[in-house]
C-alpha cells in the first residue's frame, strides 16, 4: 500500500496538469429528462474536488456520469481510459440483508481486477487486509456488515474502493446520518488518502460546510454548473446567497469555514 | 423406514424430491436475499398457466410451461421507473392473472381438471426415472452456474450501482439469475407441484439464515434442511396415507421452528 501510495504521489505530482475528465457541454439525464444542462467540467489529477448544491440539482447524477454508468444526453464526456475509479455510494443504498463479513464487501473491490471466472487469490486478499489496515478498522474483517456503525461500514466502503487501486476516488455524501465525531474521523481519512496517498477525490455532498473544509476545488450545483473554482474563491456569501436562494453569510470560526443561512453579516 | 424406500417407484420418487429440494433450496437463499419471494410463488403459476393452456391446446406441456415462465421472468426481472408502480406490485398481477388463466383454459378442457390438480399439489411419487435424470442435469447446470458466477450475482444484488460502476453489468447478472430461476421451478413443478416448489424455495433458506451469518454455510444448511424434510415428508405421506407435497410441506415447517428456537438460544 506504502509502495504504490508513494508511486502515486510521484505520478500525481509530475502529471499535475492532466485531465482524468472533461465534460464539455454536457446534457446530464435519465430517459427524456434533463437534469444538468450545459455541463463544463474538467477533473485533474491530484484535485480534491467537492460538488455541492441544494438536494435533487444533480450532484448524483454528475457522479454517475463520471463513473460512466450515465451517457450524456447531448455534448462529449471524455475519460482517460487509463484512470481507475473507485466508488463510494451513498450507504442506504446497499442491500444489508446479505450475510456478508467486512472482509466480503471489501474484497468485491477486487473483482474488476479478476477475470469473469475468477478468484480472489492470497494475495488479493492481502492487499484488501492491508487498504483494511488504511482505513483503521482491519480488526473488523471478520464482523458482519450489517452490524456495522455507519462510520465503519462508511470505512468498509472506502476500503472496498481502495482495493480496486484506483487514482480516482468519487463519494456520494460520504458523511451522511453521522455524529460529528464519525463525520470529522472519515472527513480526515479523505485528506490522509488525498495528500498522502496522491488520491484525486471527487465528493458530493449537501453538507457545505463540510466540503468547504477540506475540498480545495469547489462545484456549485444548480440544476447546471453554476460556478467552479478554487474553494476560498467560490465559498463567497454572494455566490451561496445566490445558489441557495437565501441570505448566507460566510465567516470563518475557530479556523473552519461556516456559511450560515439568515444570519448576520459578521 | 428403509421398508417404505425399498419399492422402486419410492426410491425414484424419494432421488427427484431430494434434487429437486437442493437445487431449489440453493437458489431459494438468495431468493429470500433478494426479497423476491413471491417471484418464485408468480413463476410457479405462470408456469401451472403453461400447463393449462398446454392441456387445452394439445401442446406439449413442458415446452409450454418453459416458455410462459421465460416470459415471466422477462416481465418479473425488469425494475420498473414508472414511480406510481412497484416492481412488487407487478408480480402480484402476474400471479393473480396466471392463477385465473389456470382455472379458465382447464374449465374448458375435457381432461384437465385431474391432471391441473397433479400440477398444483404434485404427485411425486408418477414421477419417471427419466425425468429424475433430466431434473438432475438441469440442477446440476443451474448450481454450476450460480457457484460459477457467485460474486456477480453477490454484488449485483447486493449494490447493483457500484457494481454497474465496476464493470459488473448488474442487470444482466440480475437476468441471468432469473432465468436460471425460471427454468428451475418450469422443471421442477413437472415433477413436484407447485406448492411444494414454492415451499422449497422459501422454508429452507429462512432455515439457513436463521442458524448462520455465512452464506456458503447458509447454502449448506438450507440444502440440507430441504433434504431432511423430503425423507421425513415421505415417509409420513406413506405410513399415514397423506399426499406428499403438504406432508414435506409441513416438515419444511417443523425444521423452521426448531432453527428459530434454536436461533432464540444462541
Amino acid at each position: 500500500m506504502r509502495a504504490r501510495s508513494e508511486k502515486q504521489m510521484r505520478q500525481s505530482s509530475s502529471e499535475q496538469t492532466t485531465d482524468i475528465l472533461a465534460f464539455e457541454h454536457a446534457d446530464l439525464g435519465y430517459g427524456r429528462r434533463t437534469v444538468l444542462a450545459d455541463l463544463n467540467l474538467v477533473l485533474n489529477r491530484g484535485d480534491f474536488l467537492g460538488i455541492v448544491g441544494p438536494n435533487g440539482t444533480g450532484k448524483t447524477t454528475v457522479l454517475k456520469a463520471m463513473l460512466g454508468i450515465l451517457k450524456p444526453l447531448s455534448g462529449q464526456l471524455r475519460r482517460d481510459s487509463g484512470a481507475r475509479f473507485g466508488y463510494v455510494p451513498q450507504r442506504q443504498f446497499i442491500d444489508e440483508v446479505y450475510p456478508l463479513t467486512v472482509m466480503d464487501v471489501a474484497l468485491m473491490g477486487r473483482y474488476p481486477l479478476l477475470s469473469i471466472f475468477g478468484r480472489a487469490s492470497r494475495r488479493d486478499k492481502d492487499f484488501v487486509i492491508e487498504c483494511l489496515r488504511h482505513v483503521g478498522i482491519v480488526d473488523l474483517a471478520g464482523r458482519a456488515y450489517r452490524e456495522l456503525s455507519g462510520g465503519q461500514k462508511q470505512r468498509t466502503l472506502i476500503a472496498r474502493a481502495l482495493a480496486g487501486e484506483p487514482q480516482v476516488l468519487i463519494l456520494d455524501e460520504p458523511t451522511n446520518d453521522m455524529d460529528i465525531g464519525s463525520e470529522h474521523a472519515i472527513m480526515e481519512l479523505l485528506k490522509h488518502l488525498h495528500d498522502k496517498d496522491g488520491i484525486t477525490i471527487v465528493m458530493v455532498s449537501h453538507l457545505l460546510n463540510i466540503v468547504a473544509n477540506y475540498a480545495k476545488k469547489l462545484a456549485l450545483i444548480d440544476g447546471g454548473l453554476r460556478m467552479v473554482g478554487k474553494t476560498e474563491d467560490v465559498m463567497s456569501a454572494k455566490n451561496l446567497s445566490d445558489i441557495y436562494e437565501a441570505s448566507v453569510i460566510v465567516a470563518v470560526c475557530g479556523g473552519k469555514t461556516v456559511a450560515l443561512v439568515g444570519g448576520q453579516d459578521a | 423406514m428403509l421398508n417404505v424406500f425399498s419399492d422402486p417407484f419410492m426410491r425414484t420418487a424419494l432421488t427427484a424430491s431430494l434434487i429437486v429440494g437442493a437445487v431449489c433450496a440453493y437458489l431459494g437463499v438468495y431468493v429470500v436475499l433478494r426479497r423476491i419471494v413471491f417471484v418464485g410463488a408468480a413463476l410457479a403459476q405462470v408456469s401451472s398457466a403453461g400447463v393449462a393452456i398446454a392441456i387445452l391446446t394439445g401442446k406439449d406441456p413442458s415446452l409450454m410451461s418453459l416458455l410462459m415462465t421465460l416470459g415471466g421472468v422477462a416481465a418479473f426481472s425488469v425494475k420498473s421507473r414508472d414511480k406510481r408502480t412497484t416492481q412488487e406490485s407487478l408480480i402480484g398481477v402476474g400471479y393473480a392473472v396466471a392463477s385465473a388463466l389456470a382455472v379458465l383454459f382447464v374449465a374448458k378442457s375435457a381432461q384437465g381438471e385431474a391432471h391441473m390438480l397433479d400440477v398444483l399439489s404434485g404427485n411425486i411419487l408418477t414421477v419417471t426415472s427419466q425425468q429424475v435424470w433430466w431434473m438432475a442435469a438441469i440442477a446440476f447446470a443451474a448450481i454450476a452456474l450460480q457457484t460459477l458466477f457467485h460474486k456477480q450475482f453477490v454484488y449485483s444484488a447486493f449494490d447493483p450501482e457500484t457494481a454497474q460502476a465496476s464493470g459488473v453489468r448488474a442487470g444482466v447478472w440480475d437476468l441471468l439469475f432469473f432465468l436460471i430461476l425460471g427454468v428451475v421451478i418450469s422443471v421442477s413443478i413437472k415433477l413436484a407441484g407447485t406448492l411444494l416448489v414454492f415451499a422449497f424455495l422459501v422454508v429452507p433458506g429462512v432455515t439457513g439464515l436463521l442458524l448462520s451469518q455465512r452464506l456458503g454455510r447458509i447454502c449448506a444448511i438450507a440444502i440440507a434442511a430441504s433434504a431432511i424434510a423430503t425423507v421425513a415428508g415421505l415417509y409420513a405421506s406413506v405410513r399415514m396415507d397423506l399426499p406428499s407435497g403438504p406432508a414435506i410441506v409441513a416438515c419444511s415447517f417443523i425444521i423452521l421452528l426448531a432453527a428459530w428456537v434454536v436461533s432464540r438460544f444462541r
